[in-house]
């Protein structure tokens, strides 16, 4: 604890201050988790109808409460999840198994996850004191980058500003970079990352990629001249309250998490949100879905915050958004396979961008226009923004092809990050080149 | 409903497969070696069959996979575990049953390629789909990327390994959440993967297919017999749903014998399903591959 403020040499601590300390150290302790959870699982248990739900929920309605529902018996068939403390185990395993609930344990032991995470990220806290020694070889959490952001912002101050564009379902902040070396409502080129929150990937992709940015300026010839007349927004975490979930409770979550009265499931995809081509084939109305597309276009604050950006900024050239995995380099349309009227120069242009990708590290990627390469998909990103003017829009499937899928390892980071540079780069000198 | 149906591509510019003649390919059909997975009703030889000109440019790819988990389950090997390199050639058919034909040439590498040496194997196969079915029909040849008595001399080494883990009940989601694998556990992986490539296989349409993305749990190993009986669940990532689908897997392997594999998968979204008709925490069988 602290130094009482205004001690000297030889003051003691009176009997008043010695209890609060007892009861500070007491409140600190608990916050900062030195709760012991040794032994303590997370199961999850699937109820297959409404009576093995019933017998969760009695499990629930025990006085005293034997378990700890992180996830409450809500829909048959919707997972339960449930911390047993160790004294309970025998017991907690043994009803569920003479009442025939099938679960399996999620977490083997609580405490050893939260030491194991503790201490990693310590390690990596101990070195990121500044954002040039915050690591760009791991992931990292949302407060980490929220916080690099902002140290990020203050060491590039000159080119580098924040900008909050609205809130997330969960009251979450939606934060933008703005590159810009000066003038006013510069036409310029928008980057996103993050719209479905399992795709660690593509932040870890544009973190290293707003650091690029800053650094090529005044040496790279291409990124000054693009800097000189355009501006760059980038949105690193489209989808805090999923990203966030993807930390805390399940890394493979991909949608928002919102939810609605009457509606059991939770999550809108946000890239099946958005208003050109919204609820056709390749999107799903159920909210169960993985590919849910909400109720109605924009619904989501996640994604009216964006519309609402670009919308009134008005002189968005370009759009990238950035997902994965596939490796693909695609244009609109996803909800039709009619081809787009600038069909022909996106084709040449995705095709000089995949080559400048290729020329990094060797990476194969296929491209065309979304429908064709990868599938049809309805209300999503890249097609809204070509249909609102932004005649350069594309989106990246970034490495790999499956294999790892979205759980690559670190050590993927920056050669992923430096390919893709190559190709961003190749769109936005492409844009500058051909003002419209 | 989620229509899936996925029409044929307008033609586009640059199409990366021309219709090469497919000598080789018979030619390489009729070898001994070719590994054939039942066809079902039989192979419809001309009946209604007409060339597809305008190829979902997916379907090639999806035929190659499906064929590699096919082959990979046939061979039971984890040591020698194929994926998909590249297609090199491939031509269609639709029938009026909207069923598809498909005849391609693909490259191979290893799954867990070693350091320093590239192995590039060829395959070809026929696969067939049925309309929105599962259990596409296979016919598969591939080039021999490794000699018969490495192959079984490395399955051996890593069937001794294996027998002597501990442990394994621990196990929780591998890779985990920054994508990280124990080397200690990659042998592991390595027969899950095997396990699944059959499930996988079963489950590829001509409009969905699946990725192993993570093994969530090991539920049981036994090695005290001679074969390993490995009780595990794992996600499987489906094209072009995204969805995670949740399956059980319990599988049989002894080196050199053909992998016995029985599974459940959750189906979360037909709600036919989701009902589900299996009781308790063991898995009822829904198929038993011992073919």
């Amino acid at each position: 604890m602290q130094d009482i403020p205004g001690g000297s040499v030889g003051r003691g601590l009176s009997p008043v201050d010695r209890q609060t300390l007892l009861v500070c150290s007491f409140i600190l302790a608990a916050a900062l988790g030195q709760m012991n959870f040794t032994g303590d699982q997370v199961l999850r248990v699937l109820a297959k109808n409404e009576k093995q739900l019933s017998l969760l929920r009695d499990l629930e309605g025990l006085k005293p409460q034997k378990v700890d529902f992180w996830r409450g018996p809500a829909w048959p068939s919707l997972p339960v999840d449930m911390r047993v403390p160790f004294s309970e185990m025998k017991d907690i395993k043994a009803y569920l198994e003479s009442r025939g609930l099938a679960y399996s344990i999620m977490i083997k032991d609580i405490q050893v996850l939260l030491d194991e995470e503790r201490e990693a990220m310590a390690k990596s806290r101990g070195l990121e004191r500044s954002p040039s020694s915050f690591s760009d070889s791991s992931y990292h959490t949302l407060e980490e980058i929220y916080t690099w952001i902002d140290n990020f912002v203050t060491e590039h101050s000159d080119i580098v500003s924040k900008i909050q564009i609205g809130h997330s379902f969960e009251n979450r902040s939606i934060l933008v970079l703005k590159f810009s070396t000066g003038g006013s409502q510069r036409p310029a080129i928008w980057i996103d990352t993050g719209i479905h929150s399992r795709e660690w990937i593509t932040h870890a992709t544009s973190i290293w990629t707003a650091r690029k940015i800053v650094n090529e300026y005044g040496k790279d010839r291409i990124m000054t001249d693009i800097l000189n007349a355009m501006d760059i927004f980038m949105e690193i975490v489209c989808n805090p309250d999923g990203f966030a979930y993807t930390h805390s409770m399940n890394r493979l979550w991909r949608k928002n998490k919102s939810s609605r009265p009457g509606i059991f499931c939770i999550g809108v995809d946000l890239n099946r949100n958005w208003k050109s081509g919204f609820g056709g084939n390749g999107s799903n109305n159920n909210p169960r879905s993985e590919t849910y597309h909400g109720p109605s276009p924009q619904s989501e604050p996640e994604v009216a915050a964006i519309v609402d950006f670009i919308t009134s900024h008005g002189n968005i050239k370009a759009l990238i958004s950035i997902h994965s995995y596939s490796q693909m380099l695609m244009y609109p349309y996803g909800h039709s396979l009619e081809p787009v009227s600038n069909q022909e120069e996106l084709y040449s242009l995705a095709k000089d961008a995949v080559q400048a990708l290729y020329e990094v590290h060797g990476i194969e990627y296929i491209y065309g226009s979304i429908s064709t390469t990868l599938y049809v998909a309805s209300g999503i990103t890249v097609d809204w923004a070509y249909d609102s003017g932004i005649k350069y829009s594309f989106t990246f499937e970034l490495r790999d092809t499956g294999h790892c899928g979205f759980l690559l390892p670190a050590t993927q980071i920056i050669p992923i990050a430096q390919e893709t540079w190559m190709a961003i780069r190749t769109i936005m000198e492409h844009t500058l080149n051909h003002p419209y | 409903m989620q229509l899936r149906r996925q029409p044929l591509p307008a033609p586009r510019p640059g199409d990366r497969y021309p219709a090469a003649p497919l000598l080789a390919l018979l030619l390489l059909l009729a070898l001994q070696g070719a590994a054939a997975a039942p066809a079902g009703s039989g192979e419809p030889e001309h009946s209604g069959w007409r060339q597809d000109a305008e190829l979902p440019r997916g379907l090639l790819s999806q035929a190659a996979r499906a064929a590699l988990h096919f082959f990979n389950f046939r061979a039971s090997s984890p040591s020698v575990l194929r994926v998909l390199a590249e297609v090199q050639e491939g031509r269609a058919w639709i029938n009026q049953k909207k069923e598809y034909k498909v005849d391609l040439v693909f490259t191979t590498e290893l799954y867990n390629p070693e350091e320093g040496k590239e192995r590039l194997g060829k395959c070809s196969a026929r696969v067939f789909f049925r309309n929105e079915k599962p259990r596409p029909a296979i016919n598969i040849t591939c080039t021999r990327l490794i000699e018969k008595n490495t192959r079984q001399e490395e399955d051996y080494r890593l069937y001794k390994y294996m027998k002597q883990l501990k442990n394994l009940l621990d196990v929780v989601n591998i890779p985990d959440s920054h994508g990280h694998i124990d080397p200690s556990l990659r042998p592991i992986w390595d027969l899950a993967f095997l396990g699944s490539s059959y499930v996988m296989w079963e489950k590829t349409t001509q409009f969905l297919h699946y990725y192993m993305a993570q093994l969530s749990s090991v539920k049981q190993w036994k090695t005290n017999e001679d074969a390993i009986d490995f009780d595990y669940t794992v996600l499987l990532h489906e094209f072009s749903t995204q969805e995670m689908i949740p399956c059980h897997i319990r599988l049989v392997w002894y080196p050199g014998k053909p992998l016995k594999v029985k599974y459940h998968c959750q189906e979360l979204q037909t709600p036919e399903e989701a009902s589900g008709t299996e009781e308790g925490s063991a898995v009822a069988p829904t198929e038993l591959s011992n073919f």
